[in-house]
């Protein structure tokens, strides 16, 4: 699947704008704030319906506007094309449309186009708290299959839920729980280990398979075998969600929030033995997140076969020649778009460059 | 938020915005329709309004809207009073008696279990759901909650309560919409069905 056409009408710094990116590499080239950014965000914006930035909805329309269109021609690997187009607004619901048919739930656009992104930001999942890894693998796990956004959705719903009841127990506070709260926590739990065990499961097997990639991602991108292991062993899952709920009750009801749990796991990354986050130099951690990412793809790649469009966004400041020549000397198959400050080095192969410049394509190339 | 309107139209907004499905936008546009239209018409919802409040009221026995002691269908003896459907709203009814195959009777529970909204089992109809089971000799009990989280959380939690007592509890099959298409049903759906699959009887 590509992207053979993206047209941008007030979203972000665009007014209007369109893209023609080719099949193989397209390289855009641009200062600092001309609008590559919102580019990658535009992407991805259609595989995930969120900003890879973190931005709440009306950040993407463009300023003293109120909607905004991201309008993209995608071509299967079969030959049929699509055309999805997006209206995003400041004020209310977006609404999505494909070959002109609105959809009636905006979720359903998911799984239509695959994007992968590696940004300057994804530094945050080695350096940063248990959460930015969990939501990596979460992340990957939706582009491998979309169900797994619907049970995220549904686990974060219950955490919700039962943290509200236990706040009730907490404010309760026998010694022994009353009958009743009790009997309600007991189904909550029941309910919370079902799912949980599921997605602590795809969890597990994800990370078992991508372990092998992120190794030989990393060995090839830095030039050396530094060994790295990716640890995803919660506590819980030795016993299942519920008996360990049943062990944690006690403390969970004294701190009012549930203690264990999916929504609490950790994925150890370590590198030649040490935790990534704090022993590895800044170096390595950047390129052992641009490792994770890449792994991510070509999972993906493999199990749906058939390639996510691969954006690279502003990824070549950040890594020194060495590193950088690695990359893009052996790209993964597949659409590609790498956005970039500089001109591009020697090694990379670019099919076709665009510059941009305040929101528009500088014409010329 | 300062209201830009004069107080009695702020006053109806908000009231209107307290509705179900009611957005501001919605509460505005019926707040101004309501003060366009003649005052007959206006007079006539109130009083719809006040008249259906005052006269309708629930089923002694099974929370379903009545507007008299029992509901028609409690009030039927042609139904079979050993098996009752457990929903959470009176609207549920009215979308299961549409199929025509059900001849039990109900129980509303006002709800679902929800600690987020504060309900918890003892707001919800349980304990006069129990209380019916040895008069009216019931022996099956149909769970028909919503097939969502809060849904699923008070079937399991009516399961739990019902089965000791030696009741047949069953929960209503989820799965596909019948004349749709396998390619339009959404993952989890079409998970659940797979799940629930049956033998096909030769």
């Amino acid at each position: 699947m590509i992207v053979s056409r993206l047209e941008l009408i007030d979203f972000r710094n665009y007014s209007e704008a369109s893209f023609d990116l080719t099949e193989g590499t397209t390289v855009v080239l641009g200062d600092n704030g001309q609008g590559k950014t919102n580019l990658a965000e535009a992407l991805a914006y259609l595989a995930t319906l969120t900003s890879f930035r973190g931005a709440p909805g009306d950040a993407l329309v463009r300023v003293g506007t109120d909607q905004g269109i991201i309008r993209a021609t995608v071509r299967h690997d079969d030959g049929r094309e699509s055309l999805i187009e997006a209206e995003l607004r400041a004020v209310g619901r977006n609404r999505v449309q494909v070959n002109r048919q609105k959809l009636q739930r905006v979720r359903d656009l998911l799984g239509t186009v695959r994007v992968t992104v590696f940004s300057p930001d994804d530094l945050i999942i080695v350096k940063g708290g248990p959460g930015e890894r969990r939501r990596f693998m979460d992340d990957t796990l939706v582009t491998l299959a979309t169900k797994y956004d619907a049970i995220r959705l549904e686990m974060d719903r219950i955490v919700k839920q039962r943290n509200t009841l236990l706040k009730q127990a907490q404010k309760a506070g026998h010694r022994e729980l009353p009958t009743d709260i009790e009997v309600t926590l007991d189904v909550w739990d029941a309910k919370f280990s079902e799912i949980a065990d599921q997605f602590g499961y795809a969890r597990a097997t994800l990370v078992s398979r991508i372990a092998p990639m992120v190794q030989e991602a990393y060995e090839h991108l830095a030039g050396v075998a530094s060994p790295i292991e990716l640890r995803y062993e919660p506590e819980w899952r030795r016993t299942g969600l519920k008996a360990a709920l049943t062990a944690a009750r006690g403390d969970d009801v004294r701190r009012g929030v549930s203690t264990v749990g999916p929504h609490r796991d950790e994925l150890d990354v370590t590198i030649n033995g040490l935790p990534g986050r704090t022993h590895a130099s800044q170096g390595e951690q950047r390129t052992l997140a641009l490792a994770l990412r890449l792994a991510g793809h070509r999972l993906a790649t493999e199990r749906i076969g058939s390639a996510p469009v691969l954006v690279l966004d502003d990824v070549l400041s950040e890594l020194d020649d060495g590193r950088a020549r690695a990359l893009l000397g052996h790209l993964p198959d597949g659409q590609v778009v790498i956005t970039t400050a500089s001109e591009l080095p020697p090694a990379a192969r670019a099919d076709r460059i665009i510059r941009i410049a305040a929101g528009t394509i500088v014409p010329g190339d | 938020m300062a209201s830009t309107y004069t107080p009695p139209v702020q006053l109806l907004i908000d009231e209107l915005g307290r509705l179900p499905g009611v957005g501001p936008k919605s509460a505005q546009r019926i707040a101004f329709h309501l003060l366009k239209i003649p005052a007959d018409d206006v007079n006539r919802l109130a009083e719809a309004i006040i008249d259906a409040k005052k006269r309708v009221r629930f089923c002694e026995r099974c929370f379903n809207v009545a507007d008299s002691t029992l509901c028609p269908i409690c009030n039927d003896d042609a139904r079979d009073s050993s098996l009752v459907c457990v929903v959470e709203e009176s609207r549920d009814i009215v979308a299961l008696e549409k199929t025509g195959e059900f001849r039990g009777r109900y129980h509303v529970l006002l709800g679902a279990m929800s600690p987020l909204e504060g309900i918890g089992p003892e707001d919800l109809k349980i304990r006069e759901l129990v209380a019916r089971i040895e008069p009216e000799g019931i022996e099956e009990v149909i769970l028909c909650t919503n097939p969502n989280t809060e849904g699923e959380v008070t079937a399991m939690y009516l399961a739990r309560l019902l089965k000791p007592i030696g009741l047949k509890v069953t929960r209503i099959a989820s799965g596909l919409p019948v004349g749709g298409d396998l390619e339009y049903a959404d993952e989890l759906t079409l998970g659940r069905a797979l799940e629930g699959r049956r033998s096909v009887e030769d």
